[in-house]
């Protein structure tokens, strides 16, 4: 998958379960400082990107994702490996 | 031993047992006071988890709630995601989760209450009770207190205080310790069935320092002084002026219903409040029970991951009361 259909589906997901615009949702923008998202919903991300791209994340290392880049670099990471698999 | 304070905190439970969910039943510790709290009457357990993780047998009044693709499990996610507005299908991720199953079932009356943390860490208790339970009116954060058994107080022996917060909120702000003292001056109701006397704790008594951090403290007593009902409040107070009654006469102008006769201390940050519990609980041999959560809907505690079977009974002998407390 390309890194910016990733990066697209990453901001559709964000912007379902921080209910912010998309617009407003830039590679940059990081969850709780931009977005405005609370530390516990964090988990809620997690899930909304395993649903969205059909893998499992491990919860520990996911919790490191603080911005959309990270989102979508991790993401890319666990379909490689999955792949892989 | 168990202490007294406990004993009684159990056997004011056992009046009105409500329904427990227990999160980690793969933890021996937990599967042991499940069953004993069935048993000494006190909860009405039931274990949540994959099936996997049940025991097939966990004794005679212990239900058992496997985590599994059925109706129990549509029905939560459909709870979760209406709550939280999340789209179905990642609610159905999320109640997969034990800690969040559980929650979701206290949020949806299944079970009155929760007890976790024997192999969580309290952030994941935390997050799983803030996202499918939620906080009380006018709360936005969890906070924790502690009951503080003083050994000697003036003449007294043997006093039951409440400490907030010692635990969980770093630097308040004022409508955050405002919130702290209301969810302090509750569980001081319904834990220990006390009057509320919050005293607002600082450096300062009514103006004898100025100081950004005094005022904290002052704005905060002004809005717990709007919303607090049943109880009193006063603040800022030093601590020997909050409990000493010979202390507040020099220092108050008068008798009042909070200075030298307080039994909720509310600190103005962790750093005073974590090292004052421990400090009382070192050097005066004060019991200290908890840290005890608090302003969640409904009520959730979290265990120590090195907890005993005791304590995890008496952590459940306090949801349950903190149960009954809930209109």
């Amino acid at each position: 998958m390309e890194r910016d259909e990733i990066m697209d589906r990453v901001c559709d997901v964000v912007s379902a379960v921080l209910g912010v615009n998309v617009g407003d949702i830039t590679p940059q923008s990081r969850f709780v400082e931009d977005l405005g998202a609370e530390s516990i919903q964090s988990i809620e991300l997690v899930a909304g990107f395993e649903e969205e791209f059909e893998i499992e994340m491990d919860e520990e290392a996911a919790l490191q994702v603080k911005s959309v880049d990270d989102a979508v670099d991790f993401i890319a990471d666990v379909i490689t490996e999955q792949q892989d698999e | 031993m168990t202490p007294p304070i406990v004993e009684e905190l159990i056997r004011r439970a056992a009046r009105r047992p409500a329904i427990v969910a227990y999160p980690e039943p793969q933890d021996a510790r937990i599967l042991q006071a499940a069953a004993r709290a069935a048993a000494i009457g006190i909860a009405r357990p039931v274990l949540v988890g994959a099936p996997g993780a049940l025991p097939l047998d966990a004794g005679p009044a212990v239900e058992r709630r496997p985590i599994q693709e059925d109706a129990n499990l549509d029905r939560l996610a459909v709870e979760y995601a209406r709550r939280r507005g999340v789209a179905v299908p990642t609610a159905r991720r999320l109640v997969h989760r034990p800690l969040i199953h559980a929650a979701t079932m206290v949020s949806l009356g299944e079970a009155d209450c929760m007890v976790a943390g024997a192999t969580h860490t309290t952030a994941s208790v935390l997050q799983a009770a803030g996202l499918a339970i939620g906080y009380r009116e006018g709360v936005s954060a969890p906070s924790s207190c502690f009951i503080i058994v003083a050994p000697r107080l003036g003449e007294r022996r043997d006093v039951p205080l409440v400490f907030a917060d010692c635990a969980v909120n770093v630097d308040p702000t004022a409508e955050e310790l405002a919130s702290i003292a209301l969810s302090a001056a509750e569980s001081a109701r319904t834990l220990l069935g006390l009057t509320p006397r919050v005293a607002m704790l600082s450096f300062s008594t009514h103006g004898s320092a100025a100081h950004p951090k005094v005022d904290i403290v002052r704005r905060a007593t002004e809005l717990v002084g709007d919303s607090l009902t049943d109880g009193f409040v006063d603040g800022e107070l030093q601590f020997d002026t909050a409990v000493d009654p010979a202390v507040a006469a020099v220092k108050t102008p008068g008798p009042g219903e909070v200075a030298g006769r307080a039994n909720v201390l509310i600190f103005p940050d962790l750093n005073a409040g974590n090292i004052t519990y421990k400090a009382v609980q070192r050097l005066s041999g004060a019991l200290a029970v908890g840290p005890i959560l608090q302003g969640f809907a409904r009520p959730v505690n979290d265990l120590s991951r090195g907890a005993s079977v005791d304590d995890v009974i008496a952590t459940t002998a306090i949801t349950v009361l903190q149960a009954q407390g809930n209109p």
